[in-house]
């Protein structure tokens, strides 16, 4: 079981819920995939066009609703976004992202940590998107927050565990959830951070844009599940020599 | 009075609270968040705060997203 801030998750998969063709796909998907927990995004409203009834089906299926912050590219604009999603879904979790270049949406380190911060006194459930910077992920710790968000590549490129040696370091040294976000493209990724020892993993590109998004999801389930089961097994340490699984009893010499 | 929401310059004259904006524009409260002014409006207070001729109203709503 995961624990972050007060809240127990039995599944390790999060959802994005960016990207999919239509919102029956994305409620399909959301169930195959297991998850307790999907992201938000916010926007202005447009007058006049109709609001789509994306919350009430989300909120019957009784999994947590996480809004982020994405769009902000600075600190202020970061913890006005924070209040506005506070409202809109009276919930004070948060996923905090402050990218200001749209080309590889790279988190600010510095405006996250001088959000992160002062959101944390305004009695948010602060989960950043961050670098996979071991120091930077004691500095979020130190200010509070519930679980960091370290990314495993660029968003939206599938590239996998591009950071891998860094989540190392940062699952090691952690005493809250290590949550890889971005750039896991296949469920072997979203098993790798498992195994590693990540407490989950938020997945959205690779399951929304999937040829068949609903048995994608499904594969990401089993992924993530088989990964976390063998974190808890115990892998066994690697070699770069062999080491023979049968009997070398030289039985076959009086040939 | 004339007042701003989300850009568009407005007429309202009977509108006196944030929330009768909301229902005279038919806009659903589930997932919306309003700034007056630039100061983001707690739900509660939205049958509270009464508008002034000039203010800036701007309403967001949650989407999907990543």
């Amino acid at each position: 079981m995961l624990t972050i801030a007060d809240h127990t998750f039995s599944s390790r998969l999060f959802l994005g819920t960016g990207k999919f063709a239509s919102a029956a796909q994305m409620q399909q998907a959301i169930q195959a995939s297991g998850t307790e927990l999907v992201t938000l995004a916010i926007k202005r409203l447009q007058l006049g066009k109709p609001q789509d009834d994306l919350l009430t089906p989300l909120r019957q299926s009784g999994i947590k609703l996480l809004p982020n912050t994405s769009g902000a590219k600075t600190a202020r604009e970061a913890i006005f976004a924070a209040e506005l999603a506070r409202e809109a879904l009276q919930t004070n979790w948060l996923k905090l992202e402050i990218h200001p270049d749209p080309r590889y949406l790279m988190p600010d380190p510095i405006e996250t940590l001088a959000a992160a911060e002062t959101l944390v006194k305004q009695g948010f459930v602060v989960l950043p998107y961050c670098s996979a910077d071991p120091v930077l992920c004691k500095r979020l710790e130190d200010a509070g927050c519930a679980a960091v968000m370290p990314l495993g590549a660029a968003i939206g490129s599938n590239q996998g565990l591009q950071t891998l040696a860094m989540l190392q370091i940062i699952i090691e040294q952690s005493r809250i959830p290590v949550i890889v976000d971005a750039g896991i493209g296949a469920p072997s990724h979203a098993a790798l951070a498992l195994e590693t020892g990540a407490a989950a993993v938020l997945v959205n590109t690779a399951i929304a844009t999937a040829i068949n998004p609903v048995t994608m999801a499904d594969a990401f389930r089993q992924a993530v599940q088989a990964g976390s089961q063998a974190y808890q097994a115990g892998l066994t340490s690697s070699s770069s020599l062999s080491a023979a699984s049968s009997p070398l009893t030289c039985f076959l010499e009086a040939l | 009075m004339q007042i701003t929401l989300n850009q568009q310059v407005i007429s309202c004259s009977s509108v006196q609270t944030l929330q009768e904006l909301l229902q005279q524009h038919k806009i659903s409260t589930d997932g919306v968040a309003v700034a007056l002014n630039n100061t983001v409006i707690a739900r509660r207070l939205w049958p509270e705060v009464t508008l002034n001729s000039g203010d800036d109203v701007q309403l967001f709503q949650i989407v999907t997203g990543g």
